[in-house]
């Protein structure tokens, strides 16, 4: 189908979730106004409307902290920067190692927070038992606290950014998939909607689980693979777990909302997935998990369970700046802890669209680091073995 | 009030720290009602009176021996029993947290969890989070004594899987046994076929050799039906997964709600509801009982020779609205007509979450294809569903989501800013996340969209229904883990 009317916009966006829309609000901050967004379903259909909704600065590589640590402070005024409640919450948030093996990431962890001047601690038997009193305390080895991280509900996060985007005059266009990605003279130089072009001077991908087959729709490679992650709600209880919190042994995360939902998933690995069906043996492992940790939990029932999908890099962390193989064409992609990186994800990104200037702690994370040879080592993820 | 089937055995058992006469048998909720107590829960946002309702789960879940949302319709009634309401202080009856409606409704719309009047500072809202957390949590954790470890469950394979023990679900059980091919019926009545048998229907005997799963919720389907998930409704017992060569949906019909104000009222319910009080607990749904719909005739006939006084019987197209503050008080048709029951008989709708999830699809939302070819509808479940009753008309005071407070006016208001994808509204006000799962209020989210729009009510569709279609324990489906492979 070739496109019957030409529209021009400053910037096109192809990803209406969390990070399109971060990188969207950022570059207004920059000066950019002409600004279309496109996403080929409805206002958190993606992994944005779908994830654990957790968010911690501090990781066990100093790459990670210093990106992400940026980040957590990025989502403590963040509020106040939209005009916005998002909901972002310091509850505090617990990694839990229950082997040798986690133990040392650990320290390792404690280590690299240091060098990087993120806030976090080691707490002992007697700490655990004070924040998380219903763990099962037997089975924790060791536990690395951050006490200013804590969660963003992904449902306020995406109403707040919404709106503020809509306030900036930015085009935002559901419903609307992308049909082709267009290139001359080894430039991206559009879009296609349908019968519609847009031509833009630079082209986002911010398409999540989508991501491989955009890039596909520019002629690019791109690293990683499209995984459905899955989740469970309970029925809601008063305070019983404060913190937010990772089982790292378990590749285990939940935390109790604010509506008093135990919310969370374990990740088995299911590449290569592009469905939103959600799985029994998932549910079963979840729940094992949680039920291990929490016995408190065994008779409480499951409210529902859900999937998204996402698209992670080789090495799990985002792939963030220019495709060195297309000019004009940008990511921000590969992300499997994107609700906790998107403030600084869309910063950085905005920043180097608008002014070129690529800051230090996006640099790491270029997207084609896995071709260089330069993945990054980060081990205190909760990822499937 | 007890008719004359009653079962004259006695005890009680204690409610909110009262003593309830209960009759053997009873369920906790059939004694309640019996002893006048109506109002057994609150809805989330504004802690309006729920009830026992055949529709709304939120109306009746309450604390048993410190066991949180237990189904007061499900549970029996045991002398002794510490039985408590939830989501209201200091009690189900006289609920202080109503005060929750004298705030202005524009400040909460999509909850108290998503305030619009705290719209900035991390820290204020720390501090309005710690309050909300103890008040929208709706439940105290369960007690130690109900802590526990996983529960194994099982696996087995059958050439027929029967979901339903009324009269269609035997029929094909005993069909399918009859040819020599292994059968499992599950059916949610201990002993099967409950409502059948309430309704006042002779069932045949399940045919031998068919393996019974009673009392048991098939909460899921999976792989297009061919993964069959069941487990005891009480969560006392592990969870069964059947690889079905064939599965068979004898679902029955129920009947929905009319949406109309009031009609989330304690004393409205279903006519499942009704007769299973009036015939299995010899408990009146009430003095002077309305009944409207499809089949007001047939079931004010029969709910009349159980001894039940029927003041009205009529159509929904008539019901403007049902009266009533803590519980019905009157039906507004072109007058008004004191009652205080409504019972309503149709329209009828098939459960419709099992046929979903039995060919559940999607990249960018999970929509159904349809049952495969391994999955057939039998009986009243294969009948195409009527529309859902909107009353006299569309009433922007009636509740589309009676469990968690959204109203017709707040979807409405929605549509009104270009809003009308069912997902979104979900997202937006919550409609259909509480205990029932989206049955029926996404029925009514559909039929109100519907109506505002003038589109037919198949181009809404509904949003995922998710498994588990009901309750299902961390500890029932811990049990299954390592039983099946991804």
């Amino acid at each position: 189908m070739s496109p019957t009317t030409t529209v021009r916009a400053d910037v096109v966006i192809v990803g209406g979730g969390i990070a399109g829309l971060m990188c969207a609000f950022h570059l207004t901050e920059f000066g950019v106004r002409d600004i279309v967004v496109l996403d080929a379903g409805y206002p958190q259909g993606g992994a944005s409307g779908r994830n654990g909704t957790l968010v911690r600065g501090g990781f066990s590589s100093p790459e990670w902290s210093s990106l992400f640590g940026h980040s957590l402070k990025r989502w403590q005024g963040f509020s106040r920067d939209i005009g916005h409640n998002v909901m972002f919450t310091e509850r505090g948030y617990a990694v839990i190692a229950e082997s040798d093996r986690t133990v040392a990431v650990c320290d390792e962890a404690l280590e690299s927070h240091r060098q990087a001047g993120v806030r976090s601690k080691a707490l002992d038997n007697v700490g655990v038992r004070r924040i998380l009193p219903n763990i099962a305390h037997d089975r924790v080895r060791a536990c690395v606290y951050f006490d200013d991280g804590g969660t963003a509900p992904h449902h306020a996060v995406m109403k707040g950014l919404i709106a503020v985007c809509m306030k900036r005059g930015i085009v935002l266009r559901y419903h609307t998939p992308v049909t082709g990605i267009e290139r001359s003279n080894g430039r991206a130089t559009g879009v296609l909607v349908g019968e519609q072009r847009i031509e833009a001077n630079a082209v986002v991908l911010a398409g999540g689980g989508h991501n491989l087959d955009l890039a596909a729709m520019a002629g690019v490679e791109l690293d990683g693979v499209s995984q459905r992650i899955q989740a469970i709600a309970t029925e809601p209880l008063r305070p019983i777990i404060d913190p937010a919190m990772a089982l790292i042994d378990r590749a285990t995360y939940l935390h109790q909302t604010a509506r008093g939902e135990i919310m969370g998933g374990t990740e088995i690995s299911e590449p290569h997935v592009q469905n939103v069906v959600s799985t029994l043996p998932v549910m079963a492992a979840t729940a094992h998990h949680f039920v291990e940790m929490f016995p408190a939990l065994a008779s409480v029932r499951i409210l529902r369970q859900w999937s998204g999908v996402i698209h992670v890099s080789t090495d799990c962390g985002p792939l963030l700046g220019a495709h060195p193989d297309l000019n004009g064409l940008w990511l921000s992609a590969g992300w499997l802890y994107g609700i906790a990186g998107a403030p600084a994800g869309g910063e950085f990104l905005a920043k180097a669209i608008a002014t070129g200037e690529i800051d230090d702690r996006m640099a790491p994370f270029a997207v084609d680091r896995q071709r260089r040879g330069k993945g990054i080592v980060e081990k205190s993820l909760v990822i499937p073995d | 009030m007890r008719l004359h089937n009653a079962n004259a055995n006695r005890f009680s058992f204690r409610w909110d720290g009262r003593q309830i006469e209960a009759r053997e048998g009873d369920s906790i909720a059939a004694a309640l009602y019996a002893a006048g107590h109506r109002v057994l829960a609150r809805s989330r946002k504004f802690h309006r009176p729920r009830g026992l309702s055949g529709s709304f789960v939120a109306g009746v879940l309450g604390r048993v021996d410190g066991w949180p949302h237990q189904r007061l319709d499900a549970v029996a009634a045991l002398p002794g029993m510490d039985v408590r309401s939830q989501n209201a202080w200091p009690s189900a009856n006289f609920d202080l947290l109503a005060a929750t409606r004298l705030v202005p409704r524009a400040w909460l719309r999509g909850g108290f969890e998503h305030p619009n009047f705290l719209p900035s500072g991390t820290l204020r809202f720390a501090l309005w989070e710690k309050l909300l957390r103890q008040v929208a949590g709706v439940a105290g954790a369960p007690d130690r004594a109900v802590y526990g470890a996983p529960i194994p469950g099982r696996r087995m394979a059958a050439d027929v899987v029967v979901v339903g023990g009324g009269p269609a679900g035997r029929d094909e059980a005993a069909r399918a046994a009859a040819m020599d091919q292994s059968v499992v019926l599950i059916s949610r009545g201990d002993p099967p076929g409950a409502l059948g048998r309430a309704g006042g229907r002779d069932l045949t005997p399940i045919a031998e050799g068919v393996e019974v799963l009673a009392g048991h919720e098939c909460f899921a389907l999976y792989r297009d039906g061919a993964m069959v998930c069941c487990a005891p409704r009480d969560g006392t017992g592990g969870a069964v997964v059947i690889d079905a060569g064939r599965l068979v949906l004898a679902l029955g019909r129920r009947s929905f709600p009319p949406l109309v104000p009031g009609a989330d009222l304690p004393g409205v319910m279903d006519v499942h509801a009704a007769v299973a009080l009036a015939h299995d607990y010899g408990v009146a749904p009430g003095r002077q009982v309305a009944v409207l719909g499809l089949a007001a005739e047939a079931t004010a006939s029969h709910l009349a020779t159980l001894g039940v006084t029927v003041v009205h019987r009529g159509p929904l197209e008539e019901l403007r609205a049902i009266a009533g503050i803590s519980e019905v008080s009157g039906i507004h048709l072109d007058h008004l007509v004191g009652c205080d029951a409504v019972v309503h008989a149709g329209p009828w709708r098939t459960d419709p979450v099992l046929p979903f999830q039995a060919g559940a699809e999607g990249v960018y939302r999970v929509l159904s294809n349809g049952p495969g070819s391994n999955v057939t509808m039998a009986g009243d479940a294969g009948l195409a569903p009527d529309p859902v009753s909107l009353g006299a008309g569309l009433n922007r005071r009636a509740l589309v989501c009676p469990c968690m407070d959204v109203t017709v006016a707040e979807v409405l208001d929605l549509v009104a800013q270009g809003i009308d994808h069912v997902e979104e509204i979900k997202r937006l006000t919550a409609c259909g996340m509480g205990p029932c799962q989206g049955v029926p209020c996404w029925d009514q989210l559909a039929a109100t969209l519907a109506a505002t729009s003038g589109r037919p009510v198949a181009s809404f569709g509904n949003p995922t229904y998710r498994p588990p279609r009901a309750g299902l324990t961390l500890a029932q489906a811990a049990g299954l883990h390592g039983l099946v492979g991804s």
